[in-house]
Order: structure tokens, then C-alpha cells, then sequence
């Protein structure tokens, strides 16, 4: 279980991600117009939180159960057997995380073997990549709990995340009041 | 063999329950593990290349963030009211009105469901309200919401200019007109049934009332004309218009309609107050108001719901990247196109065949998805036949549209459905009659590329005399 300061400090970071990016490239147009002028790095940075925010995002949307997919087949199942294809999707996920931090980790010391830095940016570019342990690290601890949930009869598989918890828990319950129709099934397009 | 293998494994992991994310990189990074001698470490660089190297998708985030402003800012209710004012006296005027209104709304946001969710959950109630079947109204929305990915801005558009490296800002030319003849295929259709139906018109409201809904309504007017102006005029690329548009959004529902945020209820004149006191109160106010949208809850809750939906989505997109990656390492697309192309098929056989192949796969995958692994197989063959990639690109789009209305993974029939509190069967036999109206407008769309490409050659043409 993730600690309620944790939690907030998960949303915090995910929002300021987002405003720091459009700020980014707002000001890139500023100073454009403006003092026709430009930074070079501000285009690679704005890139950079983008995917720092879907890595770091994407354990946050399992939690809110924001991911999208078909759950018509497994819905006709019988409980017992739903949480069976539950725990097996879990336990795919947590494939799927797995080969990618292995993944990770190879391409992380390849490149710190390397010593390369990012184009614009002062940084190396194994440390400013480094995110990518982060984020399916993130999401390992997720679909565990996920799993631990299932288990317990508290959830019954990824799509059908977290709702009875939500309901529960009283922080959370505002949250998803301005998303109501779209918070599960929704994206955008 | 391996094209076998991913398909096979793909569908398993969708129909098991798996989010359509993982599901597409799972399988991805599996063939490569079992039948490629790529490491994974290559697959980890090809999925952050997809989130960090596309500066076209960037604009997605951006125009989430300012959807998600403009329907939690009250923009929606405004433009609804001027709808209601310009065409609500017409007999089925208020479904009429309700097109119109995801019309507009899909003029600043580039999201169908959220134009459903905007327009529909006020719509659908005032229509059953002054009297008309909530099935006709449900039906009506479920089918005009769609128009959110046609009317540019578009985040089906981006991901196809971002699959193909066409020019996004062409695609969202290109998307205008047809956005536009949709919209008023679905009045005539409403009308049609409306006399039918004998349905209830609204009272002429008077040029008073659309002068005034106009002006509340300018707010979010604007920000169509601030969004269209910069892309078609080049003054920006479509990420920074779509990043001032979210920065435009935010300051119009916090600064202005004051409908969320630190100045919620905050009056722009207080009875007796003099005119200078009152712009120089809102004038502090306001600037106050700036720092403390930082600590404000409903503004954090606003942000944080669009970035729910834009990680949700660019995860997808990533994923999906990384599956159409595998696709073309194992020269799959090569190979489709070589036995297509071996049929001999004229362009319009071709585009029939598009538009089944994409129909069918609209029913199991995000649109954007489908985009991603779709394009690179159909793009080359079009190129092949002289079908302009534009004119495929809209094709693909309207076909996405009808995917979102059919089940089982039609988004907008589950934010319909969601609005109203109905069954998924009751929305879809909701929308049904209006799915012919949106294969009729496919047939048109893909027969007449006349439609998509008069714009965007328009705007080549005057590029070139400048």
C-alpha cells in the first residue's frame, strides 16, 4: 500500500508535468513573436516531461482505473471465474512490466557505458532515460496490489479496477465528480 | 508464422481483459522476445522514442487539458444556449440545436467522447424536458458527438499526420468541410424526422437573445477562431496552437465565466459599486486569482482529469507504436501490400476494401490504434494507386467515427450511456437509425475526394501566390 502523502505528491507531480509542458511550448511561441528569439532546449525539454508524465502517469491510471480495453467476454463469466481471468490479466501486466524494466535496465547501462548526453540538454542521457525504471517500477507495485485486491474479492480485474475502494475511501471520493461519464470507459477520442 | 503469433496473442490479451495499452505492447515485445533478434533493450528505446520523439502528438496533452477546462468552465452550456438561439424555433430545433452545439464544441476540442460528455449531459436532459423521445435524443447525441474527431482539431488527425508524416495542419483542413457537411446531413435527417415525429419547436427567441447568447457564448467562440486562425494562417504548428488554446481555456473558466477555481461566485460588480472600484477589485482579484489556481482544489481536479485521459490515450498510442514497429521489422505491411496490390484492384475497389477492413477493426480497438497499425499498411498501397494520403486519412477518420458508435468498445455509446444511466443495448438501438446517416456520409466521403481536398489545395494555392 502507497502512504496518503505519497498519494498526493503522485498528483501533484502528474499535474504540474502537464501545466510545465503547455507552459513550455507557450513560451516558446512568446518568445517567438515576441523577441524572435528561441530556446533550443525548450523543444527536447517539453518532450522529455511528456514521456515522463505517461510513465510516471501510467501506475496512477491503473489505480484509477483510467486504462482502457474490452471486458464484454469477461464480464459474461461466472464470479469465480472472472477473478480467474482477472488474476491471469494481473499477472500478464506484471509480464509486461517485467521484460521492460529487464529491457530498461540493459538499455539504461548501455548508454551510461556510452556516456552520452541528450541533444540540448547538459544532462546524461542514461539518467534523464532513467524514468523508464521509475515508471514500470511504479506500475509493478500497482498491479501487485491489484493482484492482492483480487485475490481478496476487493476488485475484480484491471478494467474493473479500483471503484468499490473509491467508494471507500473518502479523499478520493470527489475526484472523479467532472469525468463521471468518461472516467472509466472514456478517452478521448 | 510471426504475423500469426502477434495477431493471435493481440486479440487473446484484448478479450481477456486487458487494457488495449498493454495488450498491444505485450504482444509487440513477446514476438520480438520468441521470433526477432532485436534485444529488449531495443524495444525499450523504440517505446520512449514514441513518447519522446513526436512533437506533432504532443498537441493531444494540450487539447485534452482544454477540453477538459471547457467542459468543466460552463463553455459548453453557453455555446448550447446559442445554439438553442440561432435554430431552436425550427421544428426539431432542439436536436438540431444539440448538432450545432457538438459542432462548436468539436471546433475547439479534438475529442468525441468529450464532446458527448460536454453537450450531452445538458442536451439530452432539455430535450426529453420540452418533450421529445429521450431514445430520439440519446441517438441524435451519440452520432453528433462523433464529429469531435472529424471538425478539427482533431487527435485522430494528429496521430495519423504523426503515423504517415503528412502535414497535420493539412489534415485538419482537409477535415473542415466534411465536418461541416456531416453536421448538416444530420439537421436534414432530424428535420426530416421531426415532421414525422411531430416534434416540438422551440419559441423564436428574437436577435436580441443570439446577440446575447452570442457574446456570453464569445468566450468559447473565440477560441475557434484563436485555434483555426493560427493553424490555417501558419502563424503556429498545431502543438502551440493547441498549448495556447489550453492556456486560453483555463484563463476564460477561471478569469472570466468564473464557473470553477478561487473566484468562483466572485461578482464582476457588486450592487452600488462604482465602475472604477469594480475594475480595479476584479483587476487584483484577478491577479491573485493566477497564484492561487495553484493551490485551488477544483482546478488541480480539472487538470489532473485531463491528464488522466491524456496518459491513458499516449499510452495506448505508445504501445500501439511499438506493435506497428514490430509489424514493419517483420515487413508485414510489405507483404499485404504486395498481395493486395497482386488483385489488381482499381482505387475504388480499394477503398471498399478499406472501409470494411476498417470497420470491422473499429469494433475492437481504440481509434488511435487502429491508426497506428492500420496506416502503414494501407498508406503505401494508396500511394500506389494515386489515392491522395490526405483523402485516406479522412476516410480513415469518418471510419473511426462510425467505430465509436458500433459495439462493443464504442466509446461514445458508453458516455452516452453513462449519461443517461441507460443500458449499453438501449443506447445502441438508440443510435442505430442514425448509423445509416454516417455510412451514407462514409460513401460520399470516400466517392467525392473533391470534399476533403478542395481546402487544403485552397491553402496550398495561396501559399503559393504569397
Amino acid at each position: 500500500m502507497i502512504p496518503r502523502f505519497l498519494r498526493g505528491v503522485e498528483e501533484s507531480l502528474i499535474a504540474l508535468l502537464l501545466v510545465a509542458m503547455t507552459l513550455l511550448v507557450t513560451i516558446e511561441v512568446i518568445l517567438r513573436y515576441g523577441f524572435s528569439s528561441g530556446l533550443l532546449w525548450i523543444q527536447e525539454l517539453t518532450l522529455l516531461l511528456a514521456a515522463y508524465l505517461v510513465l510516471l502517469g501510467a501506475a496512477y491510471g491503473v489505480k484509477k482505473g483510467a486504462h482502457i480495453g474490452m471486458d464484454m467476454a469477461v464480464r459474461r463469466l461466472a464470479p469465480r471465474w472472472r477473478r480467474m481471468a482477472g488474476v491471469l490479466a494481473v499477472l500478464l501486466c506484471l509480464l509486461y512490466c517485467g521484460l521492460f524494466i529487464a529491457g530498461s535496465w540493459d538499455y539504461l547501462a548501455k548508454i551510461k557505458r556510452f556516456g552520452i548526453e541528450l541533444e540540448d540538454l547538459p544532462v546524461p542521457q542514461w539518467l534523464a532515460h532513467g524514468v523508464l525504471l521509475v515508471g514500470f517500477g511504479l506500475l509493478v507495485i500497482r498491479f501487485l496490489e491489484l493482484l492482492w485486491k483480487i485475490i481478496n474479492k476487493r476488485a475484480e480485474g484491471v478494467l474493473i479496477a479500483d471503484e468499490a475502494a473509491d467508494a471507500v475511501d473518502a479523499v478520493d471520493a470527489v475526484d472523479d465528480v467532472e469525468t463521471e461519464g468518461e472516467s472509466r470507459k472514456g478517452g478521448p477520442e | 508464422m510471426t504475423t500469426l503469433a502477434l495477431f493471435a496473442m493481440l486479440f487473446a490479451f484484448l478479450i481477456l481483459g486487458l487494457p488495449v495499452a498493454i495488450a498491444l505492447g505485450l504482444s509487440a515485445i513477446l514476438t520480438i522476445l520468441f521470433f526477432s533478434n532485436d534485444s529488449l533493450a531495443s524495444v525499450v528505446l523504440k517505446l520512449f522514442e514514441a513518447l519522446s520523439e513526436h512533437y506533432t502528438l504532443l498537441a493531444i496533452p494540450f487539447f485534452i487539458l482544454s477540453s477538459a477546462f471547457l467542459s468543466s468552465g460552463g463553455i459548453a452550456r453557453r455555446l448550447i444556449r446559442f445554439a438553442i438561439a440561432v435554430i431552436g424555433h425550427v421544428r426539431g430545433g432542439l436536436a438540431m440545436a444539440s448538432v450545432l452545439a457538438c459542432m462548436l464544441f468539436a471546433a475547439v476540442s479534438g475529442s468525441s467522447p468529450a464532446t458527448v460528455a460536454a453537450i450531452g449531459s445538458i442536451v439530452i436532459v432539455g430535450m426529453v424536458k420540452a418533450g421529445y423521445p429521450e431514445k430520439f435524443a440519446a441517438g441524435v447525441i451519440a452520432n453528433a458527438g462523433t464529429l469531435g474527431i472529424l471538425i478539427p482539431p482533431s487527435i485522430v488527425m494528429l496521430v495519423y499526420a504523426a503515423a504517415t508524416e503528412v502535414s497535420a495542419a493539412r489534415m485538419f483542413a482537409a477535415g473542415l468541410l466534411p465536418g461541416l457537411a456531416m453536421g448538416l446531413m444530420l439537421m436534414i435527417a432530424i428535420y426530416v424526422a421531426a415532421r414525422i415525429k411531430r416534434l416540438p419547436r422551440q419559441k423564436w427567441a428574437g436577435l436580441g437573445e443570439i446577440a446575447d447568447a452570442a457574446w456570453r457564448a464569445s468566450g468559447g467562440l473565440l477560441l475557434v477562431v484563436i485555434v483555426m486562425g493560427a493553424i490555417y494562417g501558419g502563424i503556429a504548428s498545431p502543438t502551440e496552437a493547441a498549448a495556447i488554446s489550453a492556456l486560453y481555456a483555463f484563463l476564460v473558466a477561471v478569469l472570466f465565466y468564473r464557473d470553477i477555481g478561487p473566484l468562483k461566485n466572485v461578482a464582476w460588480r457588486q450592487p452600488d459599486e462604482a465602475l472604477a472600484a469594480a475594475a480595479l477589485r476584479n483587476g487584483v482579484r484577478m491577479v491573485l486569482a493566477l497564484a492561487q489556481s495553484g493551490t485551488d482544489s477544483e482546478v488541480r481536479q480539472t487538470v489532473l482529469a485531463g491528464a488522466k485521459t491524456s496518459i491513458m490515450l499516449l499510452f495506448v498510442i505508445a504501445n500501439a507504436m511499438l506493435f506497428a514497429h514490430v509489424l514493419t521489422t517483420e515487413r508485414i505491411p510489405h507483404g499485404i501490400a504486395e498481395a493486395i496490390t497482386s488483385w489488381g484492384l482499381s482505387p475504388w475497389q480499394f477503398l471498399i476494401v478499406v472501409n470494411i477492413v476498417l470497420l470491422i477493426a473499429g469494433n475492437f480497438m481504440e481509434p488511435s490504434a487502429i491508426l497506428l497499425i492500420m496506416a502503414p499498411i494501407l498508406f503505401p498501397i494508396a500511394t500506389q494507386l494515386g489515392i491522395d494520403p490526405i483523402h485516406l486519412g479522412i476516410i480513415m477518420v469518418v471510419n473511426m467515427e462510425i467505430g465509436m458508435i458500433t459495439p462493443p468498445v464504442g466509446l461514445n455509446l458508453f458516455v452516452t450511456a453513462g449519461i443517461t444511466g441507460r443500458s449499453m443495448t438501449w443506447v445502441m438501438a438508440a443510435a442505430l437509425p442514425w448509423l445509416a446517416i454516417l455510412l451514407i456520409f462514409l460513401a460520399i466521403v470516400t466517392y467525392v475526394p473533391q470534399l476533403s481536398l478542395f481546402l487544403p489545395e485552397l491553402m496550398d494555392q495561396m501559399r503559393g501566390i504569397k
